[in-house]
């Protein structure tokens, strides 16, 4: 069934952040073409004199001399208590003064009348810079000189917890398999580049922050503790978004600078930022080194297991707590694991910011523990899809505690069904057989099949918000505090009102969130949008409906029967919207803002197979058949759950064979175009078959289990397997992207050999 | 800076404007037209979300002039009438777009096979990849813009009303 939003973009009539620039002046940035100096001197005289330049300004300039990007998320004390979670002081300034630590750091910013002038503008200014040594490596970077001065060093978190006495199974376990598990630099990248739109009002003393955002209120929140202006004062909109995944979910020093801009010059801004600046300077993502060790006893059984990390979060990262704590979360996968050890850094360097991308911290701990999964079951001559068996949690196991607690200090449970049931179903859906049956049909290839597992905490907290008020037509408009960026939203949340409801769906209008029509809201991230902002949603109509009905009774005066929005008592009747009429005196009456907290979190198992061909010659690498069977909660919109998985498996899959930021030794940041930053084409995935099988939650009234990111987390381990596989075990694959000129070499070596 | 008069037909309308020689097609139809259906993904010719016909082929409007333009014929997203309407009825069916930031590029691309694929032979699932290969989409995987392009071309009715 087609969505709510797909009429107005089909016919060419979205409104994304740079449809809403009209009329306002162009905003460019200068950026730090250096990855670590210290800026000397900045020179705007000339572009200050170009035609149809309005301003040029420094932080200075804009009143912004030491004010820096307030961090997103700090973790909860139970859970830094019980896992050793620590953090350091970030110091990211909005618009950088004395010091500069990455490529595309924002310095100075200017106002033109058109883009093509602000950028000449842009060229016009000059700053000269004393450079200081790069640092692009983790490893380098705890050994450096602190790139902060306010800080000892380059480690900016840390972890570590373990349980079950460790040491002593690794001491006395069967075998014990290590292994060093490396997942590139790469990210979110999604088509419509960062960019938003400021309108002051003199009068009202505020700005509208038009901004393509996954988190207005955290956006505002922002502005607001920066400028410490009233929450009246900078209303945040969101627009129809080009996709999200992530780099979306952080607050820019940019969007904070155009307000502030905005509110000093009075004029409408738009900064509409350009791909180049894209690959720059908006967050990026993964980039981490796993240590692992596993001890296994004769049969494959896990006995204990270890993983040491090095995050990469370059010159810094709003989300550093979530990163860390997610991917030590998450390592300890869908298992039976008696003992762990665990401990994880994450680092400064002078490469590009660092948010979320699609899973943050679930795809690198997936990787780790899978690989080396794989890496005992050829130790042990057992195949890959065996060891899985044999230790994946099942009915007898589940729900399955942990002895730490999760990210929010609620105790880890399982509540999932049977893992090994999805192990079972995508081996049904994509059989290994079928790698031999290909074989035929791809004779100047080698084909290898590879298994990966996952497991992600899906739908936290705290809350979300959703409001609903009935229209003086009977009709419900809709807002919720997860904004949309392409995951369908109206249709979804629509269709949630409308249920609870018993309205069909095209009376429920839905609103782009905005910081105004609900001022309070979290956002989408971290598969959460739809169990927790449908959960509100939910929740509202129901209470929206409880009012009514009393409100229904009184008009009626008795005991009425409620149907398809309308309220029934003998020959007497009253709609929503003749409620809505008798209490236009009070118009809070059918107007209900509802927060929906969850208890803990919902977890989302599943399991990825592929088939891979590496050719023959070249080692290039095709995916050619790809399956998911996962186990989910009620789907409140099964197609678009299915769309969240293909497109995840898509980026999972870019992320395996080709997509990567690289720096060179020099610092600078070698990805800058479509060329050098690889995305997957139509020709680059597959058709993926997909499994769902339903386990209900009775955690939040919609039964729903977050699924955002399954398709991302498990598609790494299953893609280097496959490669393994297709050279016989010749090799194992460590790293991501993997590298084309490992497996070139282990195919001489094999023909060598042959 | 050299301003050029240009006269272009887009969508069915003829306009007669003065414009800066650097200026592209792409801003000429966003910000002058009020077009804003052709998007910018990359602005040097890889992701094809600009892509508009000019005298019915297609042509990243990023990476054309609107001096070049002159005395053209131009059809944007906008301006795709009835002869996308199976193309548009089955993307959204087949969930072939999710932030929709791509589609007016892989309307007019996917409009542009369709129209040269009137020979009759069959389109294959190859085929179709190939041809969509210089559009990128970040969201949906293509799975379903593949599907909807072949129902469209090879006229399957292989309606599955989920
Ligand atoms: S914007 Fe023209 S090809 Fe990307
Ligand atoms: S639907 Fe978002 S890029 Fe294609």
């Amino acid at each position: 069934m087609a969505r709510v939003e797909d009429g107005t973009l089909l016919a060419g009539q979205g409104r994304f952040a740079a449809d809403a620039a009209e009329g306002a002046h162009q905003v460019v940035f200068v950026r730090s073409t250096e990855p670590h100096a210290d800026i000397l001197g900045i020179d705007t005289a000339a572009a200050r004199a170009m035609p149809g330049v309005l301003g040029v300004y420094t932080a200075a300039d804009l009143g912004l001399d030491g004010a820096r990007l307030p961090v997103l998320t700090t973790p909860n004390p139970a859970f830094a208590e019980a896992t050793g979670f620590q953090m350091a002081e970030q110091r990211i300034p909005l618009l950088a003064t004395e010091r500069v630590h990455y490529v595309g750091q924002p310095i100075v910013v200017l106002i033109a009348t058109d883009r093509y002038r602000a950028e000449d503008a842009a060229e016009a200014v000059t700053v000269s810079y004393r450079g200081r040594a790069p640092v692009t490596d983790a490893a380098t970077a705890l050994e450096a000189e602190p790139l902060y001065d306010h800080l000892a060093d380059n480690e900016i978190a840390r972890i570590g917890y373990s349980f079950g006495d460790p040491e002593n199974a690794f001491g006395r376990a069967h075998r014990v398999v290590s292994g060093e598990y490396r997942i590139g630099r790469h990210g979110a990248v999604p088509l419509e580049t960062r960019g938003a739109v400021a309108r002051p009002d003199r009068r009202l003393r505020r700005v509208d922050l038009t901004t393509s955002t996954q988190i207005p209120h955290l956006v505002r929140n922002a502005v607001r503790t920066v400028t410490g202006w009233a929450e009246h004062e900078i209303v945040v909109h969101v627009p129809d978004v080009g996709g999200g995944f992530g780099t979306k979910a952080n607050v820019y020093a940019e969007e904070i600078v155009l307000a502030v801009l905005a509110r000093q010059t009075g004029f409408d801004l738009a900064w509409i930022e350009d791909r180049q600046e894209h690959l720059l300077s908006a967050a990026q993502g993964r980039d981490q080194v796993h240590r692992t060790r596993l001890a296994v006893d004769g049969q494959g059984r896990i006995l204990a297991w270890g993983d040491e990390f090095l995050v990469d979060v370059g010159a810094g990262s709003l989300w550093v707590a979530g990163i860390v704590a997610n991917t030590a979360v998450h390592a300890l996968g869908p298992y039976r694991i008696p003992a762990v050890r665990m401990s994880g850094r994450a680092v400064l360097t002078t490469k590009t910011i660092v948010a979320q991308y699609r899973g943050a911290g679930r795809p690198e701990a997936a990787f780790a523990l899978e690989r080396t999964l794989d890496a005992a079951a050829a130790e042990l001559g057992i195949g890959t899809a065996r060891i899985r068996e044999i230790n994946l949690l099942t009915d007898t196991d589940l729900p399955y505690p942990r002895p730490i607690p999760y990210r929010d200090g609620e105790p880890i449970v399982y509540d999932g069904w049977d893992y090994r049931a999805c192990l079972t179903k995508v081996r049904d859906l994509l059989p290994e057989t079928e790698r031999e049956r290909l074989r035929a049909e791809h004779p100047g290839a080698l084909l290898g099949y590879g298994l990966g597992c996952y497991l992600e905490a899906t739908a936290r907290g705290p809350y979300e918000t959703a409001r609903l008020r009935v229209l003086d037509d009977g009709a419900v408009e809709l807002a919720t505090g997860a904004a949309a960026a392409g995951q369908g939203h109206a249709t979804v949340f629509g269709r949630v009102a409308a249920t609870a409801l018993g309205i069909p769906e095209d009376r429920v209008r839905y609103r782009p969130t905005d910081t105004e029509r609900l001022p309070d809201g979290i956002g989408t991230f971290a598969s959460r949008s739809a169990v927790v902002a449908g959960s509100a949603v939910h929740n509202g109509a129901m209470r929206l409906l409880d009012r009514a009905r009393a409100l229904a009774q009184e008009v009626l005066g008795g005991p009425v029967e409620y149907a398809g929005g309308v309220f029934r008592r003998g020959e007497a009747e009253i709609g929503l919207g003749g409620i809505a009429a008798h209490t236009r005196g009070d118009p809070t009456a059918l107007d209900v803002t509802e927060t929906y907290r969850p208890r803990t979190v919902t977890w989302t198992m599943g399991v990825h197979a592929a088939i891979v061909a590496v050719d023959r010659r070249s080692g290039m690498l095709s995916v050619l058949r790809y399956a998911v069977a996962h186990e989910g909660g009620n789907e409140l919109d099964p197609e678009i759950v299915r769309g969240q998985i293909l497109g995840g498996v898509a980026q999972g899959i870019g992320g395996s064979l080709f997509e990567e930021y690289g720096y060179a030794p020099s610092g600078q940041p070698l990805s800058t175009t479509f060329a050098a930053y690889h995305l997957p084409l139509s020709t680059d995935v597959p058709n993926v078959a997909v499994a769902h099988l339903h386990v209900d939650t009775p955690d939040n009234p919609i039964g729903a289990r977050g699924a955002g990111e399954s398709g991302t987390i498990a598609a790494y381990p299953a893609i280097a397997a496959a490669v393994d596989d297709a050279l016989g075990g010749r090799i194992h694959c460590a790293a991501t992207p993997l590298d084309p000129g490992l497996i070139h070499g282990a195919l001489r070596k094999a023909a060598v050999l042959a | 800076m050299t301003e050029i008069p240009i006269e272009v037909m887009v969508n069915g309308t003829r306009f007669r404007r003065t414009v800066a020689g650097r200026l592209s097609l792409a801003d000429f139809l966003r910000e002058e037209l009020r077009l804003t259906g052709t998007h910018l993904g990359c602005e040097h010719g890889v992701c094809g979300a600009c892509s508009v016909l000019v005298d019915g082929r297609s042509v990243r409007a990023c990476l054309m002039l609107a001096a070049q333009a002159d005395g053209r014929e131009v059809t944007t997203v906008e301006g795709l009438g009835a002869e996308a309407r199976p193309l548009r009825e089955c993307l959204a069916r087949r969930h072939g777009l999710q932030c929709g930031f791509c589609t007016p590029g892989f309307l007019i691309t996917a409009t542009e096979l369709l129209q040269d694929n009137e020979s009759g032979k069959p389109l294959t699932e190859d085929g179709v990849r190939e041809a969509l290969s210089g559009n990128i989409c970040r969201c949906t995987g293509y799975q379903g813009i593949v599907e909807a392009v072949l129902e469209v071309g090879n006229d399957t009715e292989t309606r599955d009303d989920a």
